[in-house]
């Protein structure tokens, strides 16, 4: 039971990063960059980190241009945004959305 | 102790006695990896997380993984060595990465097969090597392996050094002179002797009021270089160089008056010529010191693996093509992590772990087949001026005519940024320790 | 039951990596009736213009948004709160006696230094913001009915009371007691979850701790999108 259970679980997390996915501008792997504070896929448990998994669309996007502009203060995500294109942006927003 | 061509050749030897198969027929692909830290556990992980169906081994000599990161909040006792240890279990059980604790002892790139001191002879399809970096003692004259054991400890790869240094701070007579030697670039985690210096300065304002700590420097700059001084004014009262002040806010005068924490840098005479081991006197070129602790942060090269494997190039370093991360030296072998030659990005855990990554969906989709995709890395060190006092260097890179360029702008904590903001630093830099260990080994 | 347990085990990953246990937080603690009543006779007159410029200082408006819609979903819409209700819980950040998750820590960074003056000040402003009203999808008719049957009259039979005898009929809340309206799904949410598991103790009575208990997790969900589509036409 224990075995299936991991192996389903690993599956399931698995499938976020197959190459339906990747092939998407890259969005699975440059959303793997974000993972050292926002947790693997975006998931965090109790942090004080904003969980990213299942965030929708245009809200990820909307604080990544808002970072990027200055209008939302931060510590470094305003650094970060500095470093993603339009089209990134959108492509790690998708990806993170379908991350259940 | 074999050397580089025995080393090699001892792969070699072995290869025809009973070698596992890299792949049976109905088996798919194995991936070896050598050195369990943080670019070596994170490659696994997110290997199983590209393609589950990849039998992934990982190679690593201790069975507990000692983190350097946040290891100098134990020098002030802020945490203890404890805290520092993190298990292989998760990764085990979790994503069903095999591990083998041994050291490997032979390598032959033509039969694809490492051989470790266990005797076991072990076949791979790809090999990703994660050496991490090897402490130049020799390289100071009169500094030694045995002297950072007793009386000089480095602890900048965590260990029996960081509680030596620990133990020597807090003896450390009223008064005394704590010496820091920060090393030459490259080195890994570039805030890292800064922030130590920080909070070892802290730490005497409360225990050791009449303390002082002094950095001698063989650069004139560093790694979030006017953020960290801003913090050490404010806190300590450090005096700020003048070619330092160039934005700095309009309240921040310096006092003039001697402070608890002076850095001697390149152009000040900061560079270290000797140190005499008995009485603990460095000379430096501008003058000589006698320190109450000593705490030297050698030169650094690649891991000594790294050396016996063959693939560092004639700096100490390993040559890579970018994109993947493939050593330039041997074939379907990927060198990531501090002993790369990663250009711009930091030899940092988060540049370790963002490399990890990319490499990992690279050797997948090799594997598979398929071109690697276009790599973006991001590197976010945080440091600590003081406890509540946080700070960072933030970058993205990208691949630019085969090099890594940073393509974010402002890389560090602005100089005007509010206490609220410096506060939350030090306040994500605890979190940060937290979930990247978490993203590496759980 | 040990399947659960097993996949619980599996989620926390490694023990060294386990978080402790929020509730367990030394200073957490639960006030008693008559130290609100001293907390909120000793609260300042706000000035909400004064309030708006440290929001922006203090990085309020970076989580909760500049006119008090959340924009992120881990912390709440502050618009519309009762002034009290924020005043009181800056204050129990401060004294560190809120501890319900780790996002308190950001709190307690965020209220250091802050007089009891600016919490005031920063209450009231977000005190005279309007409202959003959520656009989370509507509930079925059906269960819209059942939510607003627990919120109106509550369900005598397993002793909850009616939300709307202390936080209002229209969910504005009354000084101490939090408005409900317009407060994001998420937030709802998570301030049930961490009553319901005992993270949360800052409720005078232990009363927000067994009502929680007592519903079912379908009606928490339920009762999170009909207050945040509340005033929504």
């Amino acid at each position: 039971m224990k075995t299936l259970l991991v192996s389903s679980a690993l599956a399931m997390l698995a499938t976020l990063f197959t190459p339906a996915h990747a092939s998407e501008h890259n969005g699975a792997a440059m959303a793997a960059t974000c993972a050292g504070c926002h947790g693997t896929h975006g998931k965090l448990r109790n942090q004080e980190f904003v969980p990213l998994a299942g965030m929708p669309e245009a809200e990820f996007i909307r604080a990544m241009r808002d970072y990027k502009s200055g209008k939302r203060q931060s510590t470094l995500m305003g650094n970060l945004a500095q470093g993603f294109s339009d089209r990134d942006v959108q492509a790690m927003a998708r990806y993170f959305a379908r991350v259940k | 102790m074999l050397n580089r061509r025995d080393f090699i050749k001892a792969g070699a030897a072995l290869a025809c006695a009973a070698a596992l198969p890299a792949r049976a027929a109905d088996t798919a692909a194995h991936v070896v990896i050598i050195g369990g830290g943080v670019g070596g556990a994170t490659a696994a992980k997110y290997l199983k997380l590209a393609n589950p169906k990849l039998r992934v081994t990982v190679i690593e000599a201790n069975r507990v993984y000692v983190r350097g990161y946040g290891s100098s909040e134990v020098v002030t006792g802020h945490a203890t060595m404890a805290d520092l240890n993190v298990s292989y279990d998760a990764l085990h059980q979790r994503y069903g990465i095999h591990f083998i604790f041994d050291t490997v002892v032979g390598f032959d790139p033509d039969k694809r097969q490492v051989r470790t001191a266990g005797r076991q002879t072990i076949a791979y399809d790809k090999l990703i090597v994660s050496p991490g970096i090897s402490l130049q003692y020799s390289a100071i004259p009169g500094y030694s392996a045995a002297l950072a054991e007793t009386r000089a400890p480095s602890g900048w790869i965590p260990g029996t050094q960081t509680a030596l240094l620990a133990q020597q701070l807090k003896a450390m007579r009223q008064g005394g002179t704590f010496v820091l030697i920060a090393p030459p670039k490259p080195y890994r985690c570039p805030p890292g002797p800064y922030e130590r210096a920080a909070l070892v300065t802290e730490w005497m304002r409360k225990h050791n009021p009449t303390g002082k700590l002094v950095i001698l420097d063989p650069k004139d700059d560093f790694v979030t270089d006017a953020s960290m001084q801003l913090g050490w004014h404010r806190l300590y009262g450090y005096n700020i160089p003048a070619d330092f002040m160039k934005g700095m806010p309009a309240d921040v005068k310096n006092s003039g008056k001697p402070a608890p924490i002076e850095w001697v840098r390149a152009r000040d005479g900061g560079t270290v010529s000797k140190i005499d081991p008995k009485s603990l006197t460095v000379t430096f070129a501008g003058g000589s010191i006698k320190a109450d602790v000593l705490n030297v942060i050698p030169p650094m090269k690649a891991g000594k693996l790294a050396f016996d494997m063959g693939l560092v190039d004639a700096s100490g370093w390993c040559p890579i093509e970018r994109r993947t991360f493939a050593s330039s030296l041997h074939p379907d072998v990927f060198v990531i992590g501090d002993a790369s030659i990663a250009d711009v990005m930091p030899k940092s855990g988060y540049s370790a772990n963002n490399q990890a990554k990319i490499t990992a969906f690279a050797v997948a989709n090799l594997l598979a087949g398929r071109a690697p995709d276009e790599p973006k890395w991001k590197n976010v060190c945080y440091a600590l001026a003081g406890s509540d006092y946080g700070l960072f260097v933030a970058d993205v890179f990208r691949l630019k005519d085969n090099k890594i360029v940073q393509i974010s702008g402002h890389r560090y904590m602005s100089l005007d940024a509010t206490p609220t903001q410096i506060r939350l630093g030090a306040a994500y830099q605890q979190a940060w320790l937290k979930t990247f260990t978490e993203d590496c080994f759980a | 039951m040990k399947t659960w347990l097993s996949v619980c085990a599996l989620t926390l990953g490694i023990v060294s990596l386990a978080q402790a246990n929020p509730a367990a937080h030394p200073a957490a603690r639960t006030p008693t009736q008559a130290e609100l009543r001293n907390a909120l006779a000793a609260m300042p007159n706000g000035d909400a213009l004064r309030g708006k410029r440290l929001g922006q200082q203090l990085m309020c408006a970076s989580c909760h948004g500049e006119t008090g819609v959340a924009i992120s979903r881990n912390w709440s819409s502050l618009a519309g709160q009762t002034a009290a209700y924020t005043y009181k819980s800056l204050q129990d950040y401060q004294q560190r006696g809120r501890f319900e998750n780790q996002r308190a820590r950001l709190m307690q960074v965020a209220v250091t230094g802050m007089s009891q003056q600016d919490m005031a000040d920063v209450a009231v402003y977000y005190a005279s913001l309007k409202p959003a009203p959520s656009s989370a999808p509507r509930l079925s008719s059906a269960a819209h009915a059942r939510a607003e049957q627990l919120a109106r009259h509550g369900d005598p039979a397993r002793l909850i009371t009616a939300c709307a005898s202390c936080h209002g009929a229209a969910g504005q809340g009354n000084k101490l007691t939090p408005a409900l309206a317009g407060q994001t799904v998420e937030a709802f949410m998570r301030t049930m979850h961490d009553y319901r598991a005992g993270h949360r103790i800052t409720d005078a009575n232990q009363g927000m701790r067994q009502f929680a208990q007592r519903m079912t997790l379908a009606e928490i969900n339920d009762l999170a999108i009909y207050y945040a589509r509340m005033g929504k036409p």
